[in-house]
């Protein structure tokens, strides 16, 4: 991986370093096409001005790395958490998102890092080294996933592209709930084996909301439970969801075939039926530009439902 | 000469069945789902009597695919941790020892770990690994407590600071593996709060013959635990092997913990307070404490699954459900003895 | 007959020995005080005679060595100084547990076993505390109960480490009587250890006395207890007298002030020179 973008790498490198005057010039000009220094700040998180255009970014957050991707800005990602399984190219690291290291990502040089959540006061600690830190916190709707895009395109010198992932992104969303029949149907959102579900009040239960499901994990109150309750057997079986969204494909090895297998789950209209609609994991919990697949993926599971 | 000893008379024994039953029909009859409860009543009869089901096969596989094995294994789960922690409380004679003492459940939590970060697919098999895996984790725990206690002396204490050794040791371990793999940090903890909300009549299959098996042992060493707490010198002196019994009556204990633990995960309090009230109730001879354990914990702990399942939409961990209804329960009946005595 | 009989009786917990090459024969029937200071090893003897400890030499119970745990437990009744009571058994539980050497594995008690706890208690006086809890009984009463426990095992040689602990003067001097009175009943012999050298000298009939785990005195008390073994071995400054009934007794006496004179004054009360 690393091999194919060296020279690559080098040669912008060199440009940069061509560019750029050291930090203690007060007239250093910055950017050479001029769209820098720039204050972005994804919805709900700090702002951050970023002086020049990031040449090393370290993304410990999935979602962003996928973003990072889609935008162009690969070359200049130097380093991803274990958790960046997508794209394959990407330079996957042993560094965690979960609980960030600051001397394993300072060892990476980074000028930009982009992380999920920073409730350890990792941008105060990597500021020390100069290096800027940008919170995409975990997108509570849809509109918030579009803005990150944006911004995350702008922090990295591709604004022209990050606005229109974002347009793109909106019109292909809105296209697809458009074109797929209005059912009256519920649906079973299942995040991992034990279970747990997602209610409407998440980020997927918004997106599914727009198709005019009804989630049976609701219940009187969606925010119960941070919007991730744990669902017993018989609460499922006795509202019998019309369709059953496994998002535990990759973690957990659940498929149609496991869950029909489930004691008494085979009397469920949706397995009986074969509306058991296995997702990848990753497409399913990730606010990047996939979220577009991911409603594709819930428009066919619809328009099957009706055939 | 009126009978003045300790031991375990039939109206109690008979009381506590009915008390036992009664809370095992109402546990089924309840639920998270509103089949309403004189439907369930109608299905139970007409299963008995061989009449037309009033349930359709959804609401039918409600009752006996899920609501009764669960209430079962419920009562299996807190019949275990119950006589065995009143087990491990006679053999170290201590009122707060519990069935985790010699590293039942860090031996368990190590394997369930284990299994859950490094093959986090495979948990979704039906014939789950991450039982078994708790189940051998469990038992290696205590094996291991055993052997490292055994070569440092023969006494329950070296035996009890053995077990806390092994279980920092293998708590270690987890903590390390956990690391590995910080995405199913959840599903571990999860796990280690205690559910039953994924059981059927599987199981209730996996636990039943090891709980069976510990309960009549148990049950017949009942009066030897009573010499034993004389300590090591008298119950020698009285002819008997403490060691010998030590061993046998700890590993059914271990045995019916570490079934308990494969299927339920971790749940605390029934082991160290359920003996107690037993006690303050009935009587402290082990022959009335062991097999009143057994039907004390199974009431206990149907009663918190169904608090667990029933109170809020979605599921309360078992653990915590206990711990809330227990501590109060326990402090209360402290009190009242206390108020008896003087 | 020659109830116990020790030979050369060397033992210890782990390497080191507490106890070396100790000797004695107690006749059936009889009453042998083990005395000396802290620490000289008494209580280890009587563990060693229970089998709780492995020895070298040769003990001899009933002319038989080398008993097996079973029999020993049917003929040995052995009560340790600090015995655990359970605090929730009743006087009646606690003293069947007793009947345990004639009780295969998983047996209950029989009819017969409870019999025997009845006529144990009777006889000891605890009947109306039958159903009383252990840690309800005071400390007159537990000393009788364990020593209710050891008779129910039907033992005939009783070893009794320090029974009067904590008891005062007038419950101590019952159970003495007590025991006295069994032993004489029924035959049993009796190894004691006792705290109380004057105890020890009115109802032993035989005195052995440890120090630092050998025995330096053996007899009976009058031949044992005297001013200067107990000067020798204890450093104590005693004086032995009869009592006007006859009884050997042990009085202290405050030892000299500085330029060996008496503290107390006058002539009268000085300490004699010996």
């Amino acid at each position: 991986m690393f091999r194919r973008f060296a020279p690559v790498l080098a040669a912008l490198l060199v440009l940069t370093a061509c560019a750029t005057r050291p930090s203690e010039d007060p007239a250093a000009a910055p950017e050479t096409d001029g769209a820098f220094p720039v204050t972005v700040a994804a919805p709900g998180a700090p702002a951050v001005t970023l002086e020049r255009k990031p040449e090393r970014i370290v993304s410990l957050s999935p979602s962003a790395t996928e973003t990072l991707y889609a935008l162009g800005a690969g070359p200049q990602v130097v380093a991803v958490d274990s958790a960046s399984t997508y794209p394959e190219q990407a330079p996957k690291t042993a560094l965690s998102g979960l609980s960030p290291d600051p001397e394993a990502i300072a060892a990476y040089r980074p000028d930009l890092v982009v992380v999920y959540a920073d409730d350890s006061g990792l941008a105060d600690t990597l500021a020390t080294t100069g290096t800027a830190t940008l919170v995409m916190p975990d997108a509570r709707t849809l509109d918030d996933a579009f803005a990150q895009f944006a911004a995350l395109g702008t922090a990295t010198g591709h604004q022209a592209e990050g606005e229109s992932l974002a347009r793109q992104a909106k019109d292909d969303i809105d296209k697809i709930v458009a074109d797929t029949p209005k059912r009256q149907l519920s649906y079973y959102w299942e995040v991992d084996q034990t279970l747990y579900s997602t209610t409407s009040a998440t980020f997927v239960g918004q997106l599914l909301s727009r198709f005019g499901l009804t989630n049976i994990a609701d219940g009187d109150d969606p925010s119960a439970s941070g919007g991730y309750p744990q669902l017993s057997a018989e609460r499922i079986l006795q509202a019998n969801p019309d369709l059953i969204f496994l998002a535990d494909t990759k973690c957990c090895g659940q498929d149609a075939s496991t869950v029909a297998a489930r004691p008494g789950w085979s009397t469920l209209t949706a397995v009986q039926a074969g509306h058991v609609v296995s997702l990848d994991d990753d497409i399913a919990s990730r606010w990047s530009p996939r979220v577009v697949e991911l409603t594709r993926a819930v428009s066919d599971a619809i328009a099957k439902s009706g055939a | 000469m009126p009978d003045t000893r300790t031991r375990l008379r039939a109206p109690v024994l008979l009381i506590g069945l009915l008390v036992l039953v009664a809370v095992l029909v109402s546990a089924v009859l309840a639920g998270a789902s509103d089949l309403g409860w004189q439907r369930v009543l109608a299905e139970m009869w007409a299963q008995v009597t061989g009449g037309q089901s009033p349930l359709s096969a959804r609401e039918a596989a409600i009752v006996w695919q899920l609501r009764v094995p669960r209430v079962l294994l419920a009562a299996i789960v807190g019949a275990a941790l119950a006589v065995s922690g009143a087990t491990f409380q006679g053999v170290f004679r201590n009122p707060l020892a519990d069935p985790y003492l010699l590293g039942a459940a860090a031996g368990a939590g190590m394997a369930a770990t284990l299994v859950v970060v490094l093959a986090p697919a495979v948990t979704g098999w039906m014939v789950g690994p991450l039982p078994l895996a708790a189940f051998a984790g469990a038992i290696g725990g205590v094996g291991l407590s055993w052997l490292v206690g055994r070569s440092a002396g023969s006494g329950t204490n070296t035996l009890l600071l053995a077990g806390v050794a092994v279980a920092s040791f293998l708590t270690a371990i987890q903590t390390f593996a956990q690391q590995l793999n910080t995405q199913t940090i959840r599903q571990v903890y999860t796990w280690m709060l205690g559910g039953l909300n994924v059981s059927g009549w599987r199981e209730v299959a996996l636990a039943v013959p090891y709980v069976s098996v510990a309960a009549v042992v148990l049950c017949l060493s009942a009066r030897l635990l009573d010499v034993l707490t004389l300590g090591d010198a008298e119950a020698a002196s009285l002819g008997l092997r403490p060691g010998r019994i030590r061993l046998v009556v700890l590993a059914a204990a271990s045995l019916a913990t570490a079934a308990a633990v494969s299927v339920s995960g971790l749940i605390g309090f029934v082991g160290i307070v359920v003996p107690h009230v037993v006690r303050m109730l009935a009587g402290a001879s082990y022959r009335v404490v062991i097999p009143l354990s057994l039907v004390g914990g199974a009431a206990f702990l149907v009663l918190a699954d169904q608090l667990a399942r029933t109170i809020m939409p979605g599921e309360l961990p078992l653990g915590v459900v206990t711990a809330f209804t227990g501590a109060p329960f326990f402090a209360w009946i402290l009190r009242s003895s206390r108020r008896r005595v003087s | 007959m020659t109830a116990l009989s020790l030979h050369s009786v060397r033992s210890g917990y782990g390497d080191e020995p507490v106890v070396h090459g100790v000797s004695a024969e107690v006749p059936t029937g009889g009453w042998l005080a083990i005395v000396g200071p802290n620490g000289a090893g008494k209580s280890t003897v009587l563990k060693t005679v229970a089998g709780l400890l492995r020895a070298q030499g040769e003990v001899r119970i009933d002319g038989r060595a080398r008993l097996s745990r079973k029999d020993l437990s049917r003929i040995v009744g052995y009560a340790p100084q600090d015995p655990e009571l359970p605090a929730g058994l009743t006087v009646t539980d606690y003293v069947l547990l007793g009947r345990t050497p004639h009780l295969g594995l998983l047996a209950r008690e029989s009819r017969h076993d409870l019999s025997i706890v009845d006529e144990v208690l009777e006889r000891l006086d605890l009947s109306a505390l039958a159903g009383r809890r252990m840690d309800m009984l005071s400390g007159g009463e537990r000393q009788r109960a364990v020593l209710a426990r050891v008779l129910a095992q039907r033992a005939s040689l009783l070893l009794l480490d320090e029974p009067t602990t904590g008891l005062d003067l007038g419950h101590a001097q019952a159970l003495l009587e007590l025991i006295d009175r069994l032993r004489h009943e029924d035959g049993i012999t009796v190894v004691s250890t006792l705290h109380d050298l004057t105890f020890a000298a009115q109802y032993a009939d035989q005195v052995l006395l440890l120090d630092g785990g050998r025995a330096v005195a053996a007899g009976t008390p009058a031949e044992v207890l005297t001013a200067e073994a107990l000067a020798a071995h204890y450093g104590a400054t005693a004086e032995v007298s009869t009592t006007g009934r006859g009884e050997l007794a042990v009085l202290p006496t405050r030892p000299d002030g500085p330029e060996g004179v008496s503290r107390r004054t006058g002539p009268s009360s000085a300490v004699p020179e010996n």
